[in-house]
């Protein structure tokens, strides 16, 4: 099936991406070829019942420890493109009233 | 030097870790603005470690396997305190605030991480063109790609950089730059070797392995890193082998398959060729050659594509800007930062995947796409099971072809996917895979060979690597960097 440009815009908005003109263009053409090609796999009978998930070998649980102190926080902060005190800082989930979203 | 011969050295006192190392970074400097393999050098922070080698050793204390070896890493292994980008620019400034599992092995091994090395963005791509960071060349021939994603690590090798470097490997990106570049890279069994630590690309299919100039070597690189490790639930707990014990055993009597549906006809001719002297060369040394059939191959490239990139979508979600990594300037809202960092974040190749991923898990394809592809895989790996009924390892070239040229395939991501035809049906069925040089091309560029085993058979295919490497007798001594 071919992907056109406003099938390829809608795909980008839900994974939080926003594509030129010019990568929309792009995109639709690559991708239009990409699922050509894997729509080849209609002709493959796979021939097996999908279980629900494979059985894990073994049940894999991690140790319900918390881990606490500042060493911790403080590498992760490090790496925050904004803080204040202890906290990230982010834009508000709303956009200001008046402001362009 | 090859690491065993290295390690052996630095271990009897014959030569010391910062003599051994400080070469290393001498040789990166003599080479490497050529080849283009190294993102960062950790010089001062190598030296220390290896002069801390050299003092325990003179203390008494016996050393690691890996004893001075300088190792490069993948620009996706945690090595705690040190800046990790996945050649991304939306990973620009991060480090690590804990070193990767295999990376803790691989220093109580006692080598030396020595830097980091280049890679396509989150490790998509065959080529490494998809790096948002350097360029990297091919040390046989400059114009050439080293293949990817972990081209840097098999540049690094082949231009005997450093003699180990760690790579990951999703649907072929240890195996095909290994074979591009010359080197020996292992995709080891899924599972043998632990994923924390690694930024994940497709955490279903993703292992750490390593890239050397011998098989032995890789084997003993394989034995330091491998283990279990609660951090990851994935990683086996099943004891690991010591890889070079029964490396040595030839391949007299075992049961070897080619795949009836590899036809040489998806090969260049020179890969057709380079194919036959290594079937020879397993005849030679003892092997059965019998053919099998496991027909869902044929489904491979379509099948990865699908599921490696559904699982990217769903992983590359967590780079947003909120806490690590670029962040949009002046957005007003948080739906709106996380937009402008990922659009100006990520690369082409990485945005594509991801459109691809989201649509083929998005509600009304989800079915058609990710669905049957989970069942292909899942078929799959029954036929392959099959076919390890009636022979003791399979083989197929690494590729279709020897390297590509440089910008040859960039804007034809399609015929990039296509490189991966025969590395991508073990990464989907979770088996071991190795590529081991088995000759030039006409273009005196390398060929590799693939060596498959069934799950944990790990030592069988490093022990018929090594056949095939004492049958071809190949050197890696690329010209262009001589």
């Amino acid at each position: 099936m071919s992907l056109d440009v406003e099938e390829v815009r809608r795909i980008a908005e839900l994974a939080r991406l926003r594509l030129s003109a010019g990568e929309e263009a792009t995109f639709a053409s690559q991708l239009s070829e990409i699922v050509d090609y894997i729509d080849q796999l209609r002709a493959f009978d796979a021939g097996v019942a999908l279980s629900g998930g494979a059985e894990p070998e073994r049940e894999v649980a991690a140790n319900d420890v918390p881990v606490r102190g500042r060493p911790l926080l403080d590498d992760f902060l490090d790496n925050a493109p904004a803080s204040l005190d202890r906290f990230l800082l982010v834009p508000q989930v709303k956009a200001t009233p008046g402001g362009a979203e | 030097m090859a690491v065993e011969a290295l390690a052996a050295a630095v271990r009897s006192g014959e030569r010391t870790a910062v003599d051994t190392v400080a070469q290393a970074f001498t040789r990166i400097e003599e080479v490497d603005a050529s080849v283009g393999a190294f993102l960062e050098l950790w010089r001062d922070e190598g030296i220390e470690r290896a002069s801390e080698i050299d003092r325990r050793r003179d203390s008494g204390e016996t050393l690691g396997p890996l004893a001075g070896v300088p190792t490069a890493l993948k620009d996706n292994l945690s090595l705690a305190g040190h800046e990790l980008n996945c050649g991304s620019k939306i990973l620009s400034g991060y480090r690590a605030p804990y070193t990767a599992g295999a990376v803790e092995r691989l220093l109580a091994a006692d080598a030396v991480p020595v830097g980091r090395v280049n890679m396509d963005e989150f490790a998509m791509g065959s080529s490494c063109e998809n790096s948002a960071l350097a360029v990297t060349r091919n040390p046989w021939n400059l114009d050439m790609a080293p293949g990817g994603s972990s081209g840097g690590s098999a540049a690094a090798v082949a231009a005997a950089e450093v003699p180990l470097a760690l790579g990951s490997d999703t649907g072929g990106s240890i195996r095909q730059p290994a074979a591009f570049c010359g080197v020996v890279g292992v995709k080891p069994t899924y599972g043998r070797v632990s994923r924390y630590g690694l930024v994940a690309f497709a955490s279903s299919l993703d292992q750490i392995g390593p890239l050397t100039r011998t098989v032995r070597d890789a084997a003993l690189a394989l034995g330091s890193i491998a283990g279990p490790d609660a951090r990851d639930s994935t990683c086996s707990d099943l004891p690991v082998e010591n890889y070079l014990e029964s490396i040595e055993d030839g391949i007299e009597g075992l049961k070897v398959g080619t795949i009836r549906e590899v036809r040489t006809s998806a090969l260049d001719e020179d890969a057709a060729e380079g194919y036959g002297w290594a079937l020879r060369a397993l005849e030679a040394a003892g092997a059965e050659l019998i053919e099998v059939s496991v027909p869902l191959i044929e489904a491979a490239v379509a099948t990865y594509y699908v599921l490696a990139n559904s699982e990217a979508s769903a992983n590359l979600a967590r780079f947003d800007g909120s806490r690590y990594g670029h962040r949009a300037t002046g957005a007003r809202s948080l739906q709106r930062m996380y937009t402008d960092s990922r659009s100006e974040g990520f690369g082409s190749e990485v945005k594509r995947r991801i459109i691809l991923g989201t649509f083929a898990l998005s509600s009304g394809y989800y079915d058609a796409y990710y669905g049957r592809a989970a069942h292909i895989a899942e078929a799959m790996r029954q036929q392959f099971a099959s076919a390890f009924d009636a022979v003791d390892l399979l083989v197929t070239p690494t590729c279709p072809s020897g390297a590509f040229a440089r910008g040859e395939r960039v804007d034809d991501p399609l015929s990039m996917y296509l490189s991966d035809v025969f590395t991508t049906p073990p990464s989907l069925v979770g088996i071991p895979g190795v590529s081991v040089p088995c000759g030039l091309d006409s273009r005196g560029l390398p060929l590799g060979l693939q060596i498959l085993a069934p799950p944990f058979a790990d030592a069988m295919a490093l022990r018929a690597a090594r056949a095939v490497e004492l049958a071809i007798g190949f050197e890696c001594s690329p010209e262009a960097i001589r």
